[in-house]
């Protein structure tokens, strides 16, 4: 089903997602990176629910079986005392991706403090995912929520300092101060996702280059502020002083940093969201003006003002991120933060875009790097593992003929990209 | 910016707005740090004060893997695929040749440098290769596949380093030695540019040298009817996804090149944070967006980059300025995002990032 590209209305390409079948002459002129975003695995968002849970569990497994493989092939060049296998010619591996891979699920479900270390990460991952996956409803691809959570947590960091000799050391000074740090979070992160959005919609500006781009440009403007204006005077590391006891979340497992009060507002942000984008004309709104500006553009909408509104609230989930980073994990901004903002991308990818899916897709993927610890720790397999899986992941789910060869295989069900519904696009 | 809009410029101002809006932006952040900045005009003098042969000398060297990266961009991107990896195959072409090193006998033998190099190229080709499967075999959505490229390789090359070297950072070995081109490096004051590593004289090869296969050669046709017209080319017999497979490698080999180039110059693999790459090859993505997907462009804006770099290193060294470098660091983020922004789009290949299969 390729029925070509829709008429172009001045140098503005429309979308073309199918493949060469459709009529060359039909699509619009002078392309560029602006509209990469529509199509941006639009398959996904558009296949049902059954088929996306098949294909984020097929990617998994594929991801945990190169992943292992990996494992097993380095195991042969580290050094170790207790090789646990012996193959002729290959010689001695050090490393069982089995055993790995259970000391993971060990190290990340099997007792109170990695749970709740499980359970920090998954918090995190939630507004992570959710910026990204904020962003991709709207068919727009923000590769800057790492960038727009370093932002924010900057915000929150500084924000909540001169707080501690004004508030008391309370519940009331508590319900003062988180508040504000997870305002000043959102609304940096937010400024920092309007700039792409605005960019997109009124300078044509590819916002996978441009949120890229800035994410390099958050990184060295919080370094440099805090390593030359802002930081911790008391210390040589590039960091900010420490929130006070007041602005910090309470831990609910004693000994981690963990608190179900963030788990609990990340989960009822994921529902809102989710209820906001399916359920409410403004999600309908948001939704189409990224994927077919002219329709909505056609229906009475402002398009161009959609796209930044969304760009903005996925910054704002971004910057939220850091506030709780800040607020919960690490009680100050210090320089290296996490790349949770990628991890983002996985989990959202992993949801299917999905507002609701990005919940256990956050808990898989807290359990990963909570897991990677305890596999760094007890196996001696470097926890960049997690990293590695994570780009495995998105490169599978980024593959929709390999899983149409394999559901034609399989047989379950129908292909995933004939399914499109964002005007027949896709072949 | 419509075509209207500009049609009143001269012709080469529109032709190069990109470049025409860069210069702008420097000429414009100069004027502020000279007449705004407290002390601006000493920072100016001390500026033109560094700029020497061996300024210029390491500008050339700090270019290779950025400039490779950016050639690396075109070639694919002009044969239809967009190719955001850049960043990732750089960091295998800079981990393999270094780990290379590692398990090759500890000598001074040139032969050992030279297969660090030859398989840190075959090792970035042939991951290359595989984006190329996933994209064209696969129909994986490019831009997602390349910046799974990217996020592997962070992820691999500080994994294996701690595997081989049990610390993300590798010790440092015996590596690339300068050659000297006779009669040139003779020369007073300017001589200091002809003394350089290998890479350097690469780079200083591959620039035209890929002007001229994407503009003058059969292949280079190709190359561009693949990412433009891509029926055509197939009407006319060629092989569309053959030609996308050639893009998509010889970006590989030349990330290769620069990874390679930028590790074996240092003689040591730094995979902490976001490797030793750290972000070159998105500058590269850059240039060539400036340079508007020509060759040439694309160099002058990776060697305005990496001059810049340079720069930084050599203010902090001779005038003890601290503050600038990380600003200076961000400098071709946000020019990149300026002239996206202000000054006007980069002319992609219409069929980039759209999939072609033949009708056969």
């Amino acid at each position: 089903m390729s029925s070509g590209g829709r008429g172009s209305d001045g140098d503005r390409e429309t979308e073309s997602g199918g493949s060469g079948g459709s009529s060359d002459a039909d699509r619009g002129r002078g392309g560029d990176w602006r509209n990469r975003g529509r199509q941006t695995l639009a398959w996904l968002v558009n296949a049902s629910a059954v088929q996306r849970i098949a294909i984020s569990l097929t990617a998994l497994a594929f991801a945990v079986l190169v992943g292992g493989a990996l494992v097993f092939a380095s195991g042969f060049v580290a050094s170790c005392r207790q090789p646990v296998i012996y193959i002729p010619l290959l010689g001695e591996s050090c490393y069982n991706p089995v055993e790995v891979y259970w000391t993971m699920l060990e190290g990340s479900f099997g007792s109170l403090p990695n749970l709740a270390r499980t359970l920090q990460e998954t918090t995190l991952l939630l507004f992570t995912g959710l910026s990204v996956a904020v962003a991709f409803r709207a068919g727009l691809f923000n590769v800057g929520t790492q960038g727009q959570m370093v932002l924010g947590a900057l915000a929150t960091g500084l924000a909540l300092v001169p707080l501690g000799s004004v508030l008391p050391d309370s519940v009331v000074g508590m319900l003062v101060a988180v508040p504000i740090g997870l305002v000043a979070g959102a609304v940096v992160g937010g400024f920092w996702g309007f700039i792409p959005g605005a960019m997109k919609s009124y300078a044509d500006a590819n916002e996978v280059i441009t949120t890229i781009m800035l994410n390099f440009v958050a990184t060295g403007i919080a370094f440099y502020l805090v390593s030359e204006h802002l930081g911790d005077p008391g210390t040589g590391s590039v960091q900010t002083v420490p929130v006070p006891s007041v602005a910090r979340l309470p831990p609910t497992v004693d000994g981690s940093r963990f608190s179900v009060l963030a788990l609990v507002g990340a989960l009822l942000v994921a529902v809102g969201i989710f209820w906001l984008y399916d359920r409410t004309i403004l999600g309908y709104e948001l939704r189409t003006s990224g994927l077919q500006e002219s329709a909505a553009e056609y229906s009475g909408v402002d398009a161009k003002r959609n796209v930044v509104t969304s760009m903005t609230l996925s910054g704002a989930l971004g910057g939220i991120a850091g506030a709780i980073y800040v607020m919960m994990v690490h009680y100050r901004w210090q320089t290296g933060m996490p790349s949770l903002g990628f991890d983002g991308i996985a989990v959202s990818v992993l949801a299917g875009n999905n507002p609701i899916g990005v919940i256990p897709a956050a808990l898989l993927f807290g359990g990963l790097k909570s897991g990677s610890f305890a596999v760094d720790f007890a196996l001696g397999v470097p926890g960049e593992l997690v990293v590695v899986l994570r780009g495995l992941i998105i490169l599978f789910v980024a593959m929709p003929e390999f899983f149409r060869m394999i559901g034609t295989y399989y047989d379950f069900g129908d292909q995933p990209e004939t399914a499109a519904a964002d005007g027949g696009e896709r072949q | 910016m419509s075509d209207a809009d500009t049609r009143s410029l001269p012709r080469i101002v529109r032709n190069h707005r990109n470049a025409f809006g860069l210069v702008l932006a420097i000429l414009a952040a100069l004027t502020i740090v000279v007449t705004v900045v407290p002390g601006g005009r000493e920072v100016v003098a001390d500026v033109s004060g560094v700029i020497t042969a061996s300024y210029l000398a390491s500008a050339f060297r700090l270019a290779v893997p950025i400039a490779f990266a950016a050639l690396g961009g075109i070639f694919s991107e002009k044969a239809g695929v967009i190719n955001i990896g850049l960043e990732g195959l750089l960091i295998i072409g800079a981990f393999t040749a270094i780990v290379t090193l590692h398990f090759l006998p500890e000598t001074t033998a040139i032969w050992v440098v030279w297969t660090a190099f030859g398989l840190a190229v075959l090792a970035s080709a042939v991951v290359a290769l595989l984006f190329a499967v996933v994209c064209i075999e696969f129909k994986a959505d490019q831009v997602i596949a390349g910046l799974a490229v990217w996020l592997i390789a962070l992820g691999f090359a500080p994994f294996a380093s701690i595997i081989v070297w049990e610390n993300v950072n590798s010790p440092s070995f015996v590596t690339f030695s300068s050659v000297s081109i006779p009669v040139l490096s003779e020369l007073p004051s300017i001589g200091r540019l002809f003394v350089a590593t290998p890479p350097v004289f690469m780079l200083v090869v591959a620039v035209p040298l890929s002007w001229y296969v994407l503009n003058r050669t059969t292949f280079g046709k190709w190359i561009e009817a693949s990412g433009e017209d891509p029926k055509t080319l197939d009407t006319a017999g060629v092989s569309v996804r053959k030609v996308r497979y050639a893009g998509v490698v010889l970006s590989g080999v030349l990330c290769g090149i620069g990874g390679a180039g930028l590790a074996l110059n240092v003689g040591q693999f730094v995979g902490s944070g976001e490797t030793m790459v750290d972000g070159r090859g998105w500058i590269g993505l850059t240039a060539y967006l400036i340079g508007n997907y020509n060759p040439i462009g694309a160099f002058l804006a990776s060697f305005l980059f990496a001059g810049l770099d340079a720069l930084q290193i050599q203010l902090q060294q001779i005038a003890g300025y601290d503050v600038s470098s990380t600003l200076i660091g961000i400098i071709p983020y946000v020019a990149v995002v300026i002239v996206l922004a202000f000054v006007g789009r980069t002319r992609m290949p219409s069929e980039a990032g759209e999939h072609y299969e033949s009708d056969e």
